[in-house]
């Protein structure tokens, strides 16, 4: 993120006499702009009466500078300003909290909403030429998916519609484990970008865009779905047809707006039967790759021609005549089609039929609580109340304007939520989420600067759990995610108050160690990654000589004021135990301020967004 | 670089301090009943060492392609299902490839329609192993809340397990016999009653892979090693933070801070017990190496080499009985069950490594391997592949195993016969439940305490199958 005050600061560190004047002028402009937020009222907080000195942030500043923040009012803004930005994009910086508190939560969030796009996949690609043929064997590698990926998290606009977007890549799952087709990192780039196209969009359109994703239609086998053939025994793959209900849409047990399971007869109901199945998989057959705006080229060197990408970025498509091997003959499934009460006559079209059929899905009365639910964990908390989860449900159903699923209108009644905004939820022991390890790196590497050398994002899968963050982007193990929605540990504190923790499914006794030891690799700038990544620390950098400040700065704006008095001393106590022995002594500056970061991120009150 | 070795005051006091946090959080009915039940009740009373290893092919097993009809008639019938050539490519084995592999009962046995069974041409080594009597395949097993039938089937009047043909509830199911939501799995209730044979109770049951389910307990939560063994925090093992040893000081006090916060007490939680277990099981694995060649690019190979290296510090680690939960990805073959062959060359590859590692130290009576997954697959393709169903042949090795003949019941060839529900979805004819009471009585539970293992035991016909020889 670009800010307003970073040329000022930047003669200041050039000069290697950074003084505490940057961060005097850093604190005087935000209590201006707070001042003016004032009068233009927080357009999402509402909770006024929730405003005096909660169990947070109750810590004066101890700078008294001139201008400072002189009373616990001030943090308290300043803190909710930066737990809205954790939860509605991937960091907070303190130009964003200024943003924030001037601009009130929802104008912020229209405007961050109605950003245009700036970085897609496919320009990160051809700008570089990984969609070339040529000796690198791009259309056999996957790799710069992984470089494009973190490209987008790690850093560049579009923040919100990224997170988004991130949270729906785990509902919509399609992963490079196991995604085979050729230039298999084309094809997970169009579907991020179809993902984040559509992020604020129409959760029908979405559906239909992802159906008909040429990485999703390989990865759940539509590609080459045909309609059964009684001689050959030949019966149409079912695995999206299965898929698309349990996962995408409506889910197995029939669910009360609140998202909690119906129940008859003291069992859960079903939505739907191995039947139902057998027939939604006739709606998926007959599509293949578009293969007419796709040529060849020659690989150097030889006569092997390979084909050109374009056919894994347009939609599949049922007309035969389009196939990499042209055909009259449609292979789509003649039958009729039941399910789900609903009935598709014989040898109606195949895009017809899938129209008929993503239509039935989606006006399910599951998918509302279903998808609203998964979207408060992803986003918010792992526990939402039912009533929260009804809320938002209601606003899938009817954005206000009669419209259903605004995706849009979703995730703003996600973010703006009582639930979400309250105080009051700081103080209930169940409340929170843990935060991913992959949104940990995005929000080190966004809050501090963090830039690419090449320029490319060299960052290879962070899967490992014993030397990475256990989890990498679009790479889950499977179509079920990282973790499950229902994931509690057994004989967790979580499991015994009858709570879930989808995300602690990644947290175990190898892993934790793992991700300590990669973030101080990372943070110490001798990871592998760290050849092509590093960050800046600009705005910390000066702070080094005043531990309690550096303290309070870090605590605000990773973990919006949440650290505990003994963990802000015991940081506090850590950094003074490095000796800056003059004033020319950088090293020790920095090494101040990078062990005062990668402890913030190893303390709990960090781990669990709250 | 491992420096922290524990003095012997030390390691007294963890095994104290562990004992008591393993056996914390007993407070629910299940547990009180382990209380009733009576430490020394629960198991037999038998010395030595055991482990069972719980092999999990993740994403559904093709059985049809793992045990293959090779009789004349039976693979007629197979070959005309799975035989017909796509895009030039056939799923299908000819019986000329099976041949090597055909499977001969050391006794006379007849099976369903007179069938013989091969195992795939890519698993010899497992050919081998049944040869020599330490191999039993399980036929058609699944899960089953009750014995059930066809007919009952389609006329719901007997229960069926929630959410059938479902990779996350099937999956769940198999290991917990419940739906996805249990919170216990059969090996960890297994661990359960076994603690107490350990001295160290908290390495009773070991995670090689995911989130383990199938080992977790009501008492026993499993520890968590990767193929690399464990991991250390390095700023606590080096004693230095960004070169501070300060710093490093609090650190280790950072990752234990207690908090009301519900999810953040349970990250110090599994903070502290990474500290507290790491470093005693790195002293415990020492310089112990694999005897036996576990190859590189296979990853279940992988993860049972470090379960041998366990096995063999058992003694450092004080254990008696263990379970392992080790998997292999990649079954869920609805593309290409040409994968499949692959995927299981590299099983057979990676059990024989074991066994023969196991073997090398003596336990190969000792230590006992068996396969399970998510579901079988549909007999009938959708192409090159096969879709989800239910029940599936499994493999139980070891010098314990009574191998080298067949368990429970061969289903037909055919995609509607009665002992199945549709396209070779086989209705299981054997239960999961009878499956892991057998291995259960071996382990040392008491009969009279397999409930404990498996509440529905008493549903079924046969808490013992017979493929494991008694003690």
């Amino acid at each position: 993120m670009r800010t307003e005050s970073k040329a000022d600061e930047q003669v200041i560190l050039s000069e290697g006499q950074p003084t505490r004047r940057s961060l005097f002028s850093l604190t005087a402009l935000s209590v201006s702009t707070a001042t003016l937020a004032a009068c233009g009222g927080g357009g999402g907080q509402s909770n006024p009466a929730s405003a005096v000195a909660p169990s947070i942030g109750s810590q004066p500043p101890t700078d008294s500078g001139p201008g400072a923040p002189s009373n616990t009012e001030e943090v308290t803004k300043r803190s909710r300003a930066a737990r809205f930005l954790h939860q509605a994009s991937f960091s907070a910086s303190l130009a964003e909290i200024d943003e924030v508190l001037e601009q009130g939560n929802e104008v912020w969030l229209d405007r961050k909403i109605s950003e245009p796009i700036s970085q897609t996949a496919r320009e990160y690609f051809s700008s570089r030429g990984f969609d070339r043929v040529d000796t690198n064997n791009h259309f056999d590698r996957s790799q710069t998916a992984d470089f494009m990926i973190f490209s987008q998290l790690l850093h560049g606009n579009n923040a919100v519609r990224k997170k988004f977007a991130f949270a729906l890549s785990q509902f919509f799952v399609v992963s490079l484990e196991g995604l085979r087709l050729s230039w298999p990192a084309i094809a997970i780039g169009s579907y991020w970008d179809t993902l984040n196209e559509h992020a604020f969009g129409d959760f029908r359109e979405l559906l239909e865009a992802i159906t008909l994703n040429p990485a999703m239609a390989t990865y759940l086998d539509t590609i080459g779905n045909q309609k059964a053939d009684s001689q050959s025994m030949r019966e149409p793959d079912e695995n999206f047809a299965r898929e698309v209900m349990q996962l995408f849409t409506i889910g197995v047990t029939e669910l009360n707006m609140d998202g909690t399971p119906k129940i008859v007869g003291g069992r859960q109901v079903e939505t739907y039967s191995n039947e139902d199945v057998q027939n939604l998989a006739r709606c998926f057959t007959g599509y293949h790759f578009d293969y007419s705006g796709t040529g060849f080229d020659t690989y150097p060197n030889s006569t092997r021609q390979i084909e050109t990408p374009d056919f894994v970025t347009v939609p599949i498509t049922s007309d035969p005549r389009k196939w990499r091997k042209p055909q009259t003959a449609s292979l789509h499934s003649p039958e009729s089609k039941e399910f789900l009460n609903v009935s598709i006559p014989q040898n109606t079209s195949a895009s017809e039929t899938l129209c008929i059929a993503l239509d039935a899905l989606f006006k399910h009365p599951n998918v509302a609580p279903f998808f609203c639910k998964q979207m408060i964990q992803r986003l918010v908390t792992s526990n939402p109340s039912g009533a929260y989860v009804r809320r938002v449900a209601r606003v899938f159903e009817n954005n206000g304007n009669g419209k259903r699923g605004d995706l849009k209108a979703v995730f703003k009644a996600i973010i703006l939520d009582d639930e979400a905004r309250s105080d009051t939820m700081l103080t209930d022991e169940n409340f929170g989420k843990l935060r991913e390890p992959v949104l940990r790196f995005a929000q080190w590497a966004r809050t501090f600067g963090a830039t690419s050398s090449s320029d490319n994002w060299e960052i290879r899968s962070l899967s490992r759990s014993y030397d990475q963050l256990g989890q990498s982007p679009l790479r889950s193990p499977t179509v079920f995610n990282f973790f499950r929605p229902t994931f509690v540990a057994n004989r967790s504190t979580a499991s015994k108050n009858g709570l879930v923790a989808p995300e602690f499914e990644l947290v175990n006794a190898t892993s934790v160690a793992g991700y300590a030891n990669f973030m101080e690799a990372i943070i110490e700038d001798r990871a592998f990654e760290s050849r092509d990544i590093a960050a800046e620390y600009r705005h910390e950098l000066p702070l080094a000589e005043n531990p309690a400040e550096l303290v309070e700065h870090l605590n605000l704006i990773l973990t919006a004021n949440q650290l505990s008095e003994g963990e802000k001393d015991g940081i506090r106590e850590a950094i003074e135990s490095v000796q800056i022995s003059d004033s020319s002594d950088q090293e020790a500056r920095l090494r101040r301020v990078r062990l005062a970061v990668f402890l913030v991120f190893m303390t709990t009150s960090y781990l669990i967004q709250r | 670089m491992f420096i922290s070795k524990l003095n012997d005051i030390s390691r007294r006091a963890f095994l104290k301090r562990s004992r008591n946090l393993a056996c914390a959080g007993a407070a629910t009915s299940y547990g009180m009943g382990l209380i009733a039940t009576g430490e020394a009740a629960a198991f037999e009373n038998i010395s030595g060492y055991k482990a069972l290893v719980c092999v999990f092919l993740d994403g559904g097993n093709d059985h049809a392609n793992t045990l293959i009809p090779y009789d004349p008639i039976n693979h007629a019938k197979y070959f005309n299902i799975r035989g017909n050539p796509v895009n030039g490519q056939r799923v299908a084995f000819d019986r000329e490839e099976l041949f090597q592999n055909l499977l001969k009962p050391k006794h006379d046995q007849t099976l369903t329609d007179g069938i013989e069974y091969a195992l795939s041409p890519w698993m010899p080594r497992m050919k081998a192993l049944f040869d020599r009597g330490m191999l039993a395949p399980l036929l058609n097993v699944g899960t089953l809340e009750a014995p059930i039938t066809r007919s009952q089937f389609e006329n719901g009047s007997q229960p069926r397990p929630a959410f059938l043909f479902s990779h996350n509830d099937q999956k769940a199911t198999w290991m917990t016999s419940g739906s996805e939501g249990t919170r216990t799995g059969w090996g960890g209730r297994m661990a359960d009653l076994a603690q107490t044979r350990n001295t160290n109770q908290m390495f009773t049951a070991i995670n090689a892979t995911g989130n383990g389910l199938f080992v977790q307990g009501e008492r026993t939560a499993p520890f968590r090693v990767s193929d690399r063994g464990v991991t250390q925090f390095r700023g606590l093992q080096s004693g230095r933070l960004f070169g501070s040893s300060a710093a490093s000081g609090v650190f280790d006090r950072l990752l234990r801070t207690p908090s009301a916060s519900v999810l953040e007490s349970d990250y110090a939680t599994m903070n502290a017990e990474s500290i507290e277990y790491g470093a005693f099981v790195e002293d415990a694995l020492g310089n112990n190496r694999a005897q036996t060649d576990f190859g590189s690019d296979n990853e279940l190979a992988s993860q049972l080499e470090i379960v041998a290296r366990l096995i063999r510090s058992r003694d450092a680690l004080s254990v008696q009985r263990q379970v392992f939960f080790v998997s292999m990805r990649g079954f869920d073959t609805h593309t290409d069950l040409r994968d499949h062959s692959s995927l299981l060359g590299k099983v057979d590859f990676a059990l024989d490594a074991f066994f023969k590692e196991i073997s090398t130290m003596g336990l190969a009576n000792q230590v006992t391997t068996f396969t399970a997954s998510d579901f079988g697959r549909t007999l009938s393709l959708n192409g090159l592949g096969s879709d989800h169903g239910w029940g599936g042949h499994h493999l139980v090795l070891g010098g314990a195993v009574d191998g080298g003949k067949f368990y429970g019941k061969a289903p037909k060839v055919s995609l509607d016969s009665h002992d199945q529900v549709g396209r070779g979805r086989l209705l299981p004819s054997t239960s999961v439940d009878e499956y892991s009471t057998t291995l259960a009585k071996w382990f040392g539970v008491s009969s009279s305490n397999l409930q404990m293992v498996q509440p529905n035991i008493g549903r079924f016909a046969k808490p013992d199958l017979g493929f494991m020889s008694a003690g």
